[in-house]
């Protein structure tokens, strides 16, 4: 266990349950790197729904409510409306945030309550054995698409952008440095933070869709389908190649919704009190 | 110059992926013939003279088992 | 005589009142008839106490919303009908499974579906009890008047607390709808339970192992404690569980319940409690029955009407008593028999058929109609 492991993980709960060569692991430690660096473990509580990615968080040794699938993101804004100091970080997968829980991240995000999602996209149902997801390209032989998927991709990005989220981020597993940067900037952004992290599943994406289940092969994948464009302009064009734009998209400040809750609390309180009708 | 004094892998948690040896710079890893606890061909530590402690390896291993132990400052010329 | 105030108020106005003196300070909901007002008032009156009422997008958020405020550390409920019902049921496994404390009202309607939205029902009966997957336990009440809306739900508080489950006040569009007297007595007149929480060092902290009492202490969220809850059946320090773990896991969060019925377990007997007749009746249409038991007494009639206030766990003990020496058992009730099975669970006498005096479609039986029932089927 390397010092980072040794400071933060649950010893009694290892190994990960993980397969050989998963970006989750990955996540951990780039996640745990973040928090080491700005001292905030004590301020987490994080939530997580079903799925592979579901368990990075179960792994921490911090405050953790792993719920139902696709309803991590309501127990987080729970958690938060409780006690707003905290930093509340969802570890979701792309399955469990785009398409059971996908209602959710859209009145989360515009909500603009202070949380931070992080969808970790392996592009299938991994963990119920390599079934078709929204993040999965149109073609992709799986188990439940067994002659080509004919469903368009769902842009986890694209959809949190439009529903309202106040910073979104796409990285992959091979961008450990610019992860650690942006988890940084995320627990400390004051509203809806989105960050999509392309991981490797050598298992079922690898196996099924790329066509190895090598770790190092899948990992290799990421790197080359990655490209850095921040510009939203240019994203048709990557994509159409079958890239996969990542950067830090989109980071504004807006009211956030816990703090215009304390505000109108005060305001009502004060009107009351004045004998007034708010 | 930089220089590692040893790597240590978890051989508890180790589940050979193999991507410390795909991502090393330096060619220190080459695939072991021990196995970790959870029954996987481990990485073995070849050319540990190779290695500049970037802490790529470190940084991209999925069960968080390599630990770069730098040499002390003023070891390198023994 | 407790000291209190008498507010004439909605039977939803009611619990309300009685959540915010109980120290519910998070509400999720979602709008549906006829729970609707609960949710109104709730978002009126919880900011001037510094509380959060959220609107969430479905009554799945809703729940998950109450289950995270509840390890949040905060009091917190939610309240739906038999729509919204149906989507929470989830949750509440889920609510049950982390052992997070919470109220649930369930202000029933016609079903199934949409069914009929502004009218009264009782067919969620079972499904408050058995509407998740797996076994598990929980505690139903059941009001019948505005006061018991108000008694309920600061009682419902007390036992979640105490046991930490969801507690289902199983009300519906009668007793929500009602306006009528409810006394709200003093704080300092009510007893309240809080959750018991941790107090030893974190490293001696085991998560989920219980108490005598078969509750484990409950380590809410940045308290120090570095609480791991998951959703799935689990070990004692929180991980996933093996076989054997589960089981005990299983047990436990039955047990806890059921075997201290008796702390919470209530049947009301109205009438002449040696009656040879009985009526057995739940919910708004004790009310009803209430009525028919007068009316009868004028005309002569001897009846007693057993009121089952805790459905779930379902008081056989409390029901056999209170039904001891009847001949004739009449179960009342707004569906076509779910009560009414549990009695014939319940009362095993071969020379005692349990009759079951149904009213469905969202027409509330009146009190003439019970009398006729005992003259038409005799």
């Amino acid at each position: 266990m390397n010092p980072l492991g040794e400071k933060y993980l649950r010893k009694d709960f290892l190994p990960f349950l993980f397969c050989p060569g998963c970006g989750d692991g990955m996540i951990v430690q780039a996640f745990l790197q973040a928090v080491d660096d700005l001292g905030c473990v004590d301020d987490l509580a994080l939530t997580a729904g079903i799925g592979c990615s579901a368990w990075i968080g179960v792994y921490m040794h911090v405050d953790i409510l792993k719920v139902l699938h696709g309803r991590a993101i309501p127990a987080a804004i729970g958690i938060k409306a409780t006690n707003p100091s905290r930093k509340v970080v969802t570890f979701t997968g792309d399955g469990d945030c785009l398409a059971i829980g996908g209602n959710h991240l859209l009145h989360a995000a515009r909500r603009n309550i202070d949380m931070t999602v992080v969808m970790v996209n392996n592009q299938i149902y991994a963990m119920t054995g390599g079934q078709v997801a929204p993040s999965t390209a149109v073609g992709s032989k799986t188990q439940t698409t067994p002659y080509g998927n004919l469903e368009r991709q769902l842009n986890g990005c694209k959809v949190a952008i439009a529903a309202g989220a106040t910073m979104v981020s796409r990285w992959s597993t091979a961008h450990p440095k610019q992860l650690i940067k942006t988890f940084k900037k995320a627990l400390n952004h004051k509203g809806f933070s989105f960050i999509e992290i392309m991981s490797q599943c050598p298992v079922q994406t690898g196996r099924y869709l790329l066509g190895s289940g090598s770790p190092q092969f899948n990992f290799q994948w990421l790197k080359d389908h990655c490209m850095k464009e921040e510009d939203p302009s240019k994203w048709a064009e990557i994509e159409a190649q079958g890239n996969i734009p990542v950067g830090d998209f989109l980071q504004v400040e807006q009211p956030e919704f816990m703090a215009e809750v304390a505000r109108m609390n005060q305001r009502v309180k004060e009107a009351q009190a004045k004998g007034g009708d708010r | 110059m930089k220089g590692a004094e040893r790597i240590e892998i978890d051989r508890r948690y180790c589940k050979g992926c193999m991507l410390c040896k795909y991502i090393c710079p330096c060619d220190v890893y080459d695939l072991g013939q021990e196995r970790s606890d959870l029954d996987y061909l481990m990485p073995h530590v070849a050319r540990i003279e190779n290695c500049k402690v970037c802490g790529l390896c470190e940084q991209h291993c999925p069960d968080m088992v390599l630990t770069v132990v730098a040499k002390k400052k003023g070891k390198e010329k023994e | 005589m407790k000291k209190g105030r008498i507010k004439v108020m909605l039977g939803n106005e009611a619990c309300v009142e009685a959540a915010l003196l109980a120290g519910c300070r998070f509400y999720g909901g979602y709008p549906i008839t006829p729970a609707t007002e609960i949710l109104e008032i709730m978002s009126r009156r919880l900011p001037l106490v510094d509380g959060l009422c959220l609107q969430m997008e479905d009554e799945i958020a809703a729940l998950v919303a109450v289950v995270g405020a509840s390890w949040g550390g905060t009091k917190a409920m939610t309240a739906t009908s038999g729509p919204g019902f149906c989507l929470m049921q989830e949750a509440i496994g889920l609510a049950v499974a982390v052992e997070a404390p919470c109220v649930i009202v369930n202000v029933q309607r016609g079903g199934p579906a949409s069914g009929q939205s502004t009218s009264t029902a009782q067919g969620d009966f079972y499904q408050a009890r058995y509407g998740s997957n797996g076994d598990y336990s929980l505690i139903v009440l059941c009001p019948s008047t505005a006061q018991e809306m108000f008694d309920h739900t600061i009682k419902a508080f007390n036992l979640s607390e105490r046991f930490r489950i969801p507690v289902i006040i199983l009300s519906d569009e009668v007793v929500g709808h009602i306006r009528e007297k409810v006394f709200i007595p003093d704080a300092d007149q009510l007893t309240f339970v809080e959750r018991k929480v941790p107090t030893v060092p974190m490293e001696e902290f085991v998560i989920f192992k219980p108490e005598e009492n078969g509750v484990p202490l409950m380590p809410t969220f940045n308290t120090g404690y570095k609480s791991p809850v998951i959703s799935q059946a689990k070990s004692l320090n929180g991980n996933r569980g093996n076989a054997k773990e589960a089981v005990e896991n299983i047990r436990r969060i039955v047990s806890k319940i059921e075997d201290h019925m008796d702390e919470f377990a209530e049947v009301q007997v109205y009438g002449d409690e040696k009656a040879e007749t009985a009526f057995v009746t739940f919910g708004s249409v004790c009310r009803a029955a209430r009525s028919a038991v007068d009316m009868g007494k004028e005309k002569g009639l001897a009846i007693r009407s057993v009121e089952v206030k805790t459905v779930w766990p379902f008081p056989d003990h409390l029901v056999r008593r209170a039904l001891a020496g009847a001949k004739r058992i009449v179960v009342a009730e707004m569906n076509l028999g779910m009560l009414q099975r549990e009695i014939e669970r319940v009362i095993r006498q071969p020379e005692i058929k349990i009759e079951l005096f149904s009213k469905i479609g969202g027409i509330y039986p009146q009190p003439q109609e019970f009398l006729r029932f005992l003259e038409e089927k005799r």
